[in-house]
């Protein structure tokens, strides 16, 4: 596999370059040779030839990225956990994958049911970072996450999937990190983010700076910033939401690039942000787990490249051996300019949900092109292409309601709702169901109360009367999901309209 | 106004957005010691302090925030 040997040659030739910084603490590409090698010397002499799958217990320490890299040179997929997640969740994850051998560096593991790799304990031993022969049908990990009926949703990402994503960066000219990038590694390692805040600075020899867990993160990401003079950001947009009080007393220029990704991306703080980091080049970027990690980008540029729709940053274009298609309900491609259904196809695409066979027949599809069957993935995501070949984000498929029979995007009420507004509070539109089983519309305020009927006012100049929520509430802290993500199932509880 | 004064109405912000009363403040007490005091509730926090001392503070003062008593020293420091 290239991008495995890609790695080792990587650790060799950079051996005396930092490779992390946690909690203030430098490691170098030395000392994670070393890590390594003792776990995969580890998993060679425990781990039986046909277990492939592993779990990991996601500390924030050196071990922990070690064992990604020694897994992988063994030929092994990682099953991640997060520590601080409900056990009966973690449990349930290693129950589906049927994972049977957990490598965790924590003090004292918890997981006293499996056979635990204790990775801070291992004897020393010599340094071997050549790989295994694997396949590239083999898999790399598996993330899981939440699904609609209560039960993790497995996504499998084979080694021919994490190499088709470095095969497309490193076709993007725009886009190379250095050994002397500092770069920011603020994911948890359940979530697919932190593949490319991972794997692109140990390909490159740069160097990852950690977020300790407890620490605020938006806070630390500055200190990181400002103290250790990062280089490359890759963040989730609601991180520089929290900044931007702060945005007149942040000047980063030594900031290259910052990639965003995980949310909207919304015109205005983009703007803002990017006053704040005047050497840097921003990319929007998009793509879903299944996707393995992201699918392409748009180049932001605040002065040339601002296309947006409803205040929302253009998702750009497919990036390398990637296919976007824009479809209907029959999956039939749709016009330019007509939004429906964001579909993608080429070698990122994963497998298949993990022994979802009922998920997997919603999700994928395969269309005839070019006397070739070409497999698909529906993103949930609605998009439409404009004439110059852009792709813009509308909003997810789930949040068009039907209001009185119309076809209501909940993304384009939340854009007029914040428009006119003063005050730069998240606002969240919802369908909340009536008791005659009809959707009405709420809009959650993430605020003290406050006089809204300038909002309305104008709301009102906008969208038709339908599009007008009849219902407000304001909620002091908006529910949260574990990514981050604003948790609206648990938001419309708030709405008791009957 | 003197610590007690400022670490009292410090505990009444922190009630006020958590919503329970279940933890000390001490120098000493961290994010880890009290329930719900994590990243979105902080910079609510922060908020209720602010206008509780009518004072804003610089993000240079809130990056180094690491426990009460880092809170209470920028404070003291503001109010001066």
């Amino acid at each position: 596999m290239k991008f495995v040997k890609q790695l080792q040659e990587s650790i060799e030739k950079h051996a005396d370059h930092n490779v992390l910084c946690i909690h203030n603490t430098f490691y170098t590409y030395r000392d994670f040779a070393v890590e390594v090698s003792k776990i995969r010397a580890a998993i060679a002499s425990n781990v039986e030839p046909q277990e492939k799958l592993i779990g990991l217990v996601t500390n924030d320490d050196l071990q922990t990225y070690a064992s990604i890299v020694a897994l992988w040179l063994e030929g092994k997929a990682y099953v991640p956990v997060n520590p601080v997640a409900p056990i009966e969740r973690n449990h349930k994850i290693f129950e589906l994958t049927e994972t049977n051998y957990v490598i965790d560096s924590s003090e004292r593991s918890i997981y006293i049911d499996y056979h635990v790799i204790a990775s801070k304990k291992l004897a020393d031993t010599e340094v071997n970072l050549n790989s295994r022969q694997m396949s590239g049908d083999q898999l790399a990990y598996i993330l899981f996450t939440s699904g609609t009926t209560g039960l993790p949703k497995g996504v499998p990402i084979t080694f021919d999937n994490v190499q088709g994503l470095v095969n497309a960066i490193d076709a993007e000219p725009e886009f190379n990190l250095v050994p002397s990038d500092r770069c920011l590694q603020m994911f948890e390692l359940t979530f697919d983010f932190s593949v490319v805040t991972y794997l692109f600075p140990l390909l490159a020899g740069s160097c990852m700076y950690t977020i300790p867990k407890g620490a605020i993160k938006y806070f630390y990401i500055f200190k990181l910033i400002k103290e250790q003079r990062l280089t490359v950001l890759t963040m989730v947009p609601s991180i520089i939401n929290y900044l931007r009080p702060y945005f007149p007393e942040i000047n980063a220029p030594d900031v290259r690039y910052c990639s965003f990704g995980g949310g909207a991306l919304h015109s205005d703080i983009a703007k803002e942000w990017s006053d704040c980091l005047p050497n840097c080049k921003i990319f929007n970027y998009y793509g879903p787990t299944e996707f393995t990690v992201y699918s392409g980008f748009y180049p932001y540029h605040k002065e040339t490249h601002q296309k947006a729709h409803n205040g929302i940053i253009a998702i750009g274009t497919p990036q390398k051996d990637t296919l976007y298609l824009v479809v209907n309900e029959n999956n039939e491609e749709v016009p330019i300019h007509e939004t429906g259904e964001l579909c993608l196809a080429g070698p990122q695409i994963t497998p298949g949900y993990w022994k979802n066979e009922e998920r997997n027949a919603q999700s994928f599809f395969t269309r005839e092109e070019n006397g070739a069957a070409i497999r698909y993935y529906k993103t949930g995501d609605l998009c439409f292409k404009d004439e110059e070949g852009d792709f813009l984000y509308v909003g997810r498929a789930d949040f068009q309601v039907k209001i009185r029979g119309y076809r209501v995007e909940l993304a384009e009420i939340e854009f007029h709702a914040k428009a006119t507004s003063e005050k730069k509070v998240n606002m969240v539109a919802l369908d909340i169901m009536n008791n005659l089983g009809n959707a009405e519309l709420g809009l959650a305020i993430e605020s003290d109360e406050f006089d809204t009927s300038e909002i309305f006012d104008y709301m009102k100049t906008k969208m038709p009367d339908y599009m007008i929520p009849g219902h407000v509430r304001f909620i002091k802290e908006f529910p949260h999901s574990i990514n981050g993500k604003i948790n609206r199932k648990e938001l419309k509880t708030y709405f008791d309209i009957n | 106004m003197n610590k007690e004064e400022i670490l009292s109405k410090v505990k009444d912000a922190f009630v006020s957005v958590l919503e329970h009363e279940n933890f000390q403040l001490t120098d000493e007490t961290t994010a880890d010691d009290v329930d719900g005091w994590e990243s979105i509730t902080h910079m609510m926090i922060i908020t209720e302090v602010e206008k509780a001392f009518h004072i804003k503070f610089k993000l240079m003062d809130l990056m180094n925030m690491n426990n009460v008593g880092d809170l209470v020293n920028a404070i003291t420091s503001e109010i001066q």
